[in-house]
């Protein structure tokens, strides 16, 4: 043991004597405190928190999130500290001096991994030395920071980080020493990062959660899975325990681990490899010796001035063909395949269901998943290509060849340069094999070839310059690549930090949306200026990296810097000078785009924007002002110049009962908004123009008397110009436009919801805290509903003209069209009240027709997306079965679901008129035949088309609880007639996921959470937590008697308001029908957070002679009531829960709702088949985060 | 060509305050020149900054017209080279490997490559395992490989880092005699810490010690230059140091468990000390003591001990 310590201490003495060594540290300690300062409010930009600003940048949750993050960040360091351990004497030539010393095998191996170890627990105790740091950074906010305690840094640690290095580090460790190579450590890394990758893709599917939980070698999964549902509260004070998934995960990696050191040890051997094996060359010298030395003179050698140009190709293909053709590098192009795989089987997965594999989903694997790990092969095999002379030690016979410098300098850049190609190819027939595969027989090579090889090569290549650059700055290999890494993490965290300028993001072309409607849509001009601009730079950086290239044995920095300024030659100097102006231009040029054309704000100036608007006009909130109940339009799309004009008036009226003075424009385009006219009927004057915040006033010379009309007319332009620093206006496009009609027109009023909401924004300008919402009882918000504040229900008529080839449409029904100067004109007109919510589409499209009685069903869509209009049209046809019977008569004689590119992903109910995003349902690949598929195309039909009930025939007030009116019930709607298309089975596969979107929801919350009746807007809460409820109560209550219930309120409000209904006015109807027992159970699901951990303790039958069973459970139940934070208290339990017996398919043998008072109950029943679980509230009809423990296996006695 | 390769006050300091070259100043005419010096001379500094691989601090080095620290790219036409420390590619052959070097020399005609490339080969007599990988040679054949791959593309100013070093009798023979073979219009620099290379091979030398030229010229006329004033006794191990102390001692070495001291004087210093025949190890030995008599005077003997 004396030989293992002294190896171990020295391992650790001469690391830590190591420059290295505490680059690492200061690096991974800076990077910390960065975190914790942006995440704290200490960089004023800085956009970083924890999930939720209300979690502590020192609570339990964020450290370890902060230890086990930046721990993967040090995966490389790992690597080299680790993989060295044994191979340093392999490369350094020092095996015999310990393979011959009187140590044992233990001894020199454990002794090397435990120094190893040791240094690497130094080098990452910066981690935690540097989050605790930041908390005594200047400008720290004081919320955000809760009591300081030991025990939260020293956890992750122990749980994530020590189990790291043991497990990955042993892995490296063992593959340095058996390979006494480097390259198979980094190739073992990418394998990992590639699990990781993996593993965070089959995420996607719920079911896979566990899974992958257990896959991820780093453990960050598994700890994010086991606090996935914490609520605010218990991030910030529980510490994160050692169990469940995490212990799983830590096992088995540890249990891998082990056999493959186990195996290590076993093979590696006390003995210096024999050069080349036994193999040793045969012609051993004998007399051909004198005949060799008696050879005549050689020949001439007809020498002639090297052609560099001509060997430039030759070496290129040389040192490319040593970096793919080996083994190590099979791996990689392998794992990069099995993971496209992986990450295919769930890409673009909805409720667990797939998609087709369309192309640019493809793509989007291959750019977006892979990209990451393209990136980290290019940053190796620079430093080996980089490396690959000095590294065999023919340096100096090669830096003594007649070659000018630049040509193995170029060499190596162009071969690392082919790295990407050759991959991109391997992955575009993995990605065209996978949509084979799926029987996706829709394949388009061409544009493959020009996204993977036109556009995401140029990214790959501007990587490859730099990582050549850092590597031949840097001069040294492992530096070089933790520099890499630095650059990577770098990027990510400028936008962070509020540093979100494309111009200083090295390599950072803005990317692109490819859509099948759209093709690449407004990109390219940004993304090819970049490319060029990049590519200018990535010249000034090959410079770089020529002059800084050490040729011969020069290393000091003074030595370089003469070579460096020798080799700075005139012709390198004109070249500099070029690319100098080249990216100096092509800079300004983008500059000219991002910061002239259009204004350039960074989140941080948005809200500081917000904050403005509410410090400048929330005095005049309070003032009368009109509202519109007339809307005429005449739309011009121009799609193919991304412009859209929108001339025509508001008839208003002032319902305000006082005089108006004064009438406030609101514009959300602000700025970018060309105002051609605005003027009211009657004479007014401008009062104030603020264009930033896109705010204009009019004083009327004369003031709108109450009830009194008057009209605003306008001529309204909004137009893309150029191309934005960060996203694109995707409104009006060549194919698939989609503006809604606010985004162009006057908002009346002062709108609270422009408004800053969370604490912590507030704060940084200087404003009070405030509530989200109104309260229920608000009589000013009483009078608005909660979609537009400025109207109630309005007439709308609308010509909408678009390009010649194009159809477009507006809410109402379809008048007349025409054609008229290479332009198409659709003129619509509304024949009944619609709410001020609007929007325009257009686009070459194919229509899908059908009917339902008097109803005509039309479905817009791109040709190639026919996937899924039956669905569409059947889930409509069952709703308007459905909700007419239920709720009351469709308003409408038509409903028009109509496509748009997916630049967003939603669908959105407009009158009579649903835009349909391309990105859900349409290309969704719902297989009958698996029961697990969930067929979301139908479902979000369905909930939209409810919304023709819950929006637009009732609308909820401006006040808490609105949106639970509108989603909330529209969501229930769409379920109701899920139910009958599916089964019970089916809706219970739906709610797990909305109960775990829920749980997930609530732990990000970034203010309070609320009960739903209460609900401020907060979806996780109106669509998620409403769906469990809704279909709790339609559990207890019935679903006739729920519906009759509903109905009332519908009757009771329909077109109706202001002033508008709450749901104080909802329930009332809904108690008026509940029995009084569940009277309790009502306020629990809609007036307070109730959580229940119930679970079944015990499980047992025995067989009856009559071929029956009696079955007994013990069952445990609990009901929690949490507060806004999701502090949770005991409640007194006195509630009506499901205790039943299942059979292996899971159906009902038994089920009976019990009064349950006491935590602990026994019920016992008689079922006629034999039952496989029991237990209390199968089914999860309650909220509980731990539903799986609701049954049991029942055991069967004798 | 014949010219000569002259090397004047030639300085090179590292960044760690090593001196390794101080102001050497040489030259050296066509044919083999050796280089002599023990460990940590300034040898191997000397042949990479001829090599182009690393620049001097200060001085000259020209080769005819060539200003050879200057016109790197001159140089490297006219350069082969064998670094004292070189590894190879272990999976690739001899053949493929040399002829990648030629091709990289500028050997660009296919035809004139191949016999080049086979007539080295055989001249280096690899012959026979041409096409076996580099990681299985020996020693031995690595080095005559080296040395192949150094007379590629017809070189001018061959220079060779201590070839021999490591090598087996046989072998060193067989690499004597491959460097004998090179031709007498070419200049080729042999640096070795090992006598006998140069008194075999070598028609003009140098002895550099300390990053300086001690002496330079032809080992025959320093040979003599000593002749008869070299005398040896043998010694107890134990009297070593008295011995040293008292006598001008340019070396000792053992013979048969008793030590062998070598005097440099005109009279033998003391009973028992006969004459002996002066080599040229006793000319190293002498120069490296600061006691032989081409010496510059100023390199005193206390100085070399201190």
């Amino acid at each position: 043991m004396r030989a293992f310590a002294t190896i171990a201490a020295f391992e650790v003495r001469t690391r830590l004597k190591r420059l290295s060594t505490w680059v690492y540290f200061a690096i991974f300690f800076a990077l910390a405190i960065l975190w914790v300062a942006a995440a704290g409010g200490a960089i004023p930009g800085a956009i970083v928190s924890f999930g939720s600003g209300k979690v502590w940048i020192n609570s339990p949750f964020a450290i370890a999130q902060t230890v086990a993050f930046l721990g993967m960040a040090a995966l490389t360091v790992i690597g080299a500290i680790m993989g060295r351990g044994i191979q340093q004497d392999a490369e350094y030539r020092t095996e015999s001096f310990f393979h011959t010393a009187p140590i044992s095998k233990l001894a020199y191996l454990g002794g090397r991994f435990t120094g190893a170890a040791v240094v690497l627990l130094v080098i990452l105790s910066s981690i935690a030395l540097g989050g605790f740091a930041g908390l005594f950074i200047p400008g720290i906010d004081p919320d955000r920071v809760g009591p300081v305690r030991l025990l939260p840094y020293v956890i992750p640690y122990l749980t994530i980080l020590l189990p790291n290095l043991v497990v990955l580090g042993g892995l490296f460790f063992c593959l340095g020493a058996l390979t006494r190579k480097m390259l198979p450590v980094y190739v073992g890394s990418v394998v990992l990062l590639v699990g990781y990758l993996a593993a965070n893709g089959l995420m996607r599917d719920m079911e896979n959660k566990a899974l992958a939980a257990v896959l991820d070698p780093f453990g960050s999964i598994a700890m994010s899975r086991l606090t996935e549902y914490w609520s605010i509260a218990e991030r910030n004070e529980w510490l994160i325990p050692f169990e469940g998934l995490l212990a799983a995960n830590r096992l088995v990696w540890l249990a891998i681990a082990a056999t493959v050191v186990g195996i290590a040890f076993w093979r590696y051997r006390f003995a210096v490899p024999q050069q080349g094996g036994g193999r040793r060359a045969s012609g051993s010298p004998t007399a051909a010796d004198e005949r060799a030395t008696a050879v005549a003179r050689l020949p001439v050698t007809a020498q002639v001035p090297v052609k560099p140009w001509r060997l430039l190709p030759r070496m290129t293909w040389m040192y490319f063909r040593e970096t793919v053709k080996n083994v190590y590098f099979g791996v990689i192009a392998l794992a990069g395949v099995l993971f496209f795989i992986t990450a295919s089987t769930t890409a673009g997965s909805v409720f667990g269901t797939t998609t087709w594999p369309v192309t640019w989903q493809m793509l989007e694997l291959v750019s977006g998943s892979f990209g990451i790990f393209m990136v980290a092969i290019i940053a190796f095999y620079a430093g080996e290509l980089a490396w690959r002379e000095r590294d065999s030690r023919l340096d100096q016979i090669h830096d003594a060849l007649p070659l000018p410098t630049w040509l193995p300098f170029a060499a190596k850049l162009a071969a690392l340069m082919l790295v990407p190609v050759v991959l991109q190819a391997v992955l575009m027939l993995a990605a065209i094999g996978v949509q084979l595969g799926k029987g996706y027989t829709h394949l388009e090579p061409g544009l493959y070839v020009h996204a993977l090889f036109g556009i995401d090569l140029v990214d790959y290549w501007l990587v490859c310059v730099l990582a050549f650059t850092v590597h031949s700055v840097v001069n040294q290999k492992y530096l070089g690549h933790f520099a890499m890494i630095v650059y990577f993490i770098a990027v990510a965290a400028m936008d962070l930090v509020g540093l979100q300028h494309i111009l200083y993001k090295f390599g950072v072309t803005g990317g692109y949306v490819l859509s099948d409607m759209n093709g690449f849509g407004p990109y390219p001009p940004r993304f090819r200026s970049l490319e060029a601009y990049w590519g200018a730079a990535a010249a000034l950086l090959a410079i770089a990296a020529y002059l800084a290239w050490v040729r011969g044995t020069t290393t000091d920095l003074r030595g370089r810097l003469s070579v460096a300024c020798r080799r700075f030659t005139v012709p390198v100097r004109a070249l500099t000078a070029v690319a100098a102006v080249a990216m100096a231009t092509l800079g300004a040029w983008v500059y000219w785009n991002t910061n002239v054309l259009n204004p350039y704000v960074t989140t941080f100036e948005l809200e500081q924007r917000q904050a403005d608007y509410e410090k400048k006009y929330k005095a005049t909130g309070d003032d009368p002002q009109p509202r519109i109940t007339a809307v005429k339009l005449a739309v011009d799309l121009f799609p193919s110049e991304q412009r859209v004009r929108m001339r025509g008036s508001y008839g208003l009226e002032n319902r305000s009962g006082r005089p108006v003075e004064v009438v406030q424009l609101g514009f959300l385009s602000g700025p970018l908004l060309n105002v051609r006219e605005l003027a009211f009927a009657m004479p007014a004057t401008l009062l104030v123009d603020d264009q930033a915040i896109g705010v204009r006033s009019y004083r009327l010379a004369e003031p709108l008397a109450p009830g009194a009309k008057t009209e605003l007319r306008f001529d309204l332009e909004l137009a893309q110009r150029g191309f934005r620093n960060s996203g694109a206006y995707t409104d009006v496009v060549e194919n698939g436009s989609f503006v809604n009609g606010v985004t162009v027109l006057p908002i009346i009023g002062y709108q609270d919801r422009a408004e800053l909401v969370s604490d912590h924004d507030r704060k940084k300008f200087g404003l009070a805290p405030k509530e989200r919402m109104r309260a229920r009882d608000d009589p000013v918000g009483r009078m608005q509903n909660e979609i537009t504040t400025d109207a109630d229900f309005i007439t709308f008529e609308a010509v909408v003209g678009t390009e010649e080839g194009q159809l477009a449409i507006a809410p109402g029904y379809l008048e007349r069209d025409w054609s008229d100067g290479g332009r198409h004109y659709f003129a619509y007109r509304m024949d009944a009240p619609i709410l001020n919510f609007f929007a325009f589409q257009s686009a070459r499209y194919a229509v899908k027709r059908d009917r339902w009685n008097d109803v005509a069903i039309e479905v817009w869509y791109q040709p190639g997306h026919a996937f899924n209009l039956d669905r569409m049209i059947a889930a409509t046809k069952d709703g308007l079965d459905y909700f007419t019977a239920a709720f009351g008569p469709y308003q409408h004689r038509q409903f028009r679901i109509i496509e748009f590119p997916r630049y967003q992903a939603f669908a959105q109910a407009f009158p009579n008129t649903i835009p349909y995003s391309e990105g859900i349902g349409f290309i969704a690949r719902v297989r009958d035949d698996d029961p697990d598929d969930i067929d979301y195309p139908y479902y979000v039909t369905a909930h939209e088309l409810a919304h023709q009930w819950w929006a637009h025939q009732v609308v909820g007030a401006n006040v808490q609880g609105g949106t639970m009116l509108v989603e909330t019930l529209a969501q229930y709607s769409a379920l109701m007639v899920m139910k009958r298309k599916v089964g019970e089975a089916g809706l219970q596969r739906f709610l797990r996921y909305e109960l775990d979107r829920y749980l997930i929801g609530r732990s990000t919350e970034q203010k309070k959470e609320l009960p739903l009746a209460r609900v401020e807007n907060q979806p996780y809460i109106h669509y998620r937590k409403g769906s469990l409820v809704m279909v709790a109560l339609q559990d207890y209550l019935g679903e006739e008697t729920l519906n009759r219930a509903i109905r009332a309120f519908r009757d009771e409000w329909a077109f109706k308001g202001p002033p508008y209904p709450t749901t104080l006015d909802f329930l009332a109807h809904v108690r008026a029908v509940t029995p009084p027992r569940f009277l309790g159970a009502v306020d629990d699901l809609f007036e307070s957070i109730t959580l229940y951990d119930n679970r079944a303790t015990a499980a047992s039958a025995k067989e009856r002679p009559d071929g029956r069973f009696d079955v007994t459970v013990e069952v445990f139940a609990k009901k929690r009531k949490a507060d806004e934070l999701g502090r949770e208290a005991d409640a007194p339990l006195d509630d009506w829960i499901d205790v039943g017996v299942l059979d292996a398919d899971g159906k009902a043998l038994a089920i009976e709702k019990r009064r349950i008072v006491a935590e602990r109950s026994t019920y016992g029943f008689v079922v006629d088949r034999r039952p496989a679980r029991a237990g209390i509230d199968p089914f999860n009809k309650l909220i509980d985060r731990r539903p799986k423990d609701n049954t049991m296996p029942v055991t069967l006695g004798p | 060509m014949t010219a000569t390769l002259s090397i004047a006050g030639l300085s090179k300091t590292y960044p760690n305050g090593v001196r390794a070259l101080d102001g050497v100043t040489l030259a050296i005419p066509p044919g083999m020149f050796g280089l002599l010096g023990p460990n940590g001379a300034g040898k191997s500094t000397l042949m990479r900054t001829l090599a182009t691989l690393q620049d001097a601090d200060a001085g000259r080095a020209t080769l005819g017209e060539l200003d050879v620290l200057r016109d790197k790219d001159g140089v490297r036409r006219i350069l082969g080279y064998l670094p004292q420390d070189f590894g190879v590619y272990p999976k690739v052959s001899a053949l493929e490997m040399l002829d990648h070097l030629a091709r990289l020399k500028g050997l660009s005609d296919r035809g004139v490559r191949r016999d080049t490339v086979d007539a080295l080969l055989q001249q280096v007599n690899l012959w026979d395992v041409r096409r076996k990988a580099l990681g299985g040679y020996s020693g031995g054949m690595r080095q005559r490989f080296g040395i192949a791959q150094a007379l590629l593309g017809d070189p001018r100013l061959v220079i060779v880092d201590e070839p021999t070093a490591g090598l087996d009798p046989e072998e060193r023979v067989r690499f004597h005699n491959l460097l004998a073979d090179i031709g007498e219009s070419v200049i080729v620099i042999l640096s070795t810490h090992i006598v006998s290379d140069v008194s075999d091979l070598c028609a003009r030398m140098a002895i550099i010690h300390r990053g300086r030229v001690l002496i330079e010229g032809e080992p025959a006329l320093f040979t003599r230059s000593i002749e008869g004033r070299v005398w040896q006794k043998a010694i107890a191990r134990s009297d070593l140091e008295a011995a040293r102390a008292a006598y001008p001692v340019i070396s000792t070495r053992l013979l048969a468990g008793r030590t062998l001291v070598h005097v440099i004087g005109d009279e033998p210093p003391a009973t028992g000390f006969v004459p002996v025949e002066a080599t040229l190890e006793d000319v190293y030995f002498a120069a490296i003591a600061g006691r032989h008599p081409d010496l510059p005077a100023l390199a005193s003997p206390e100085r070399e001990a201190a």
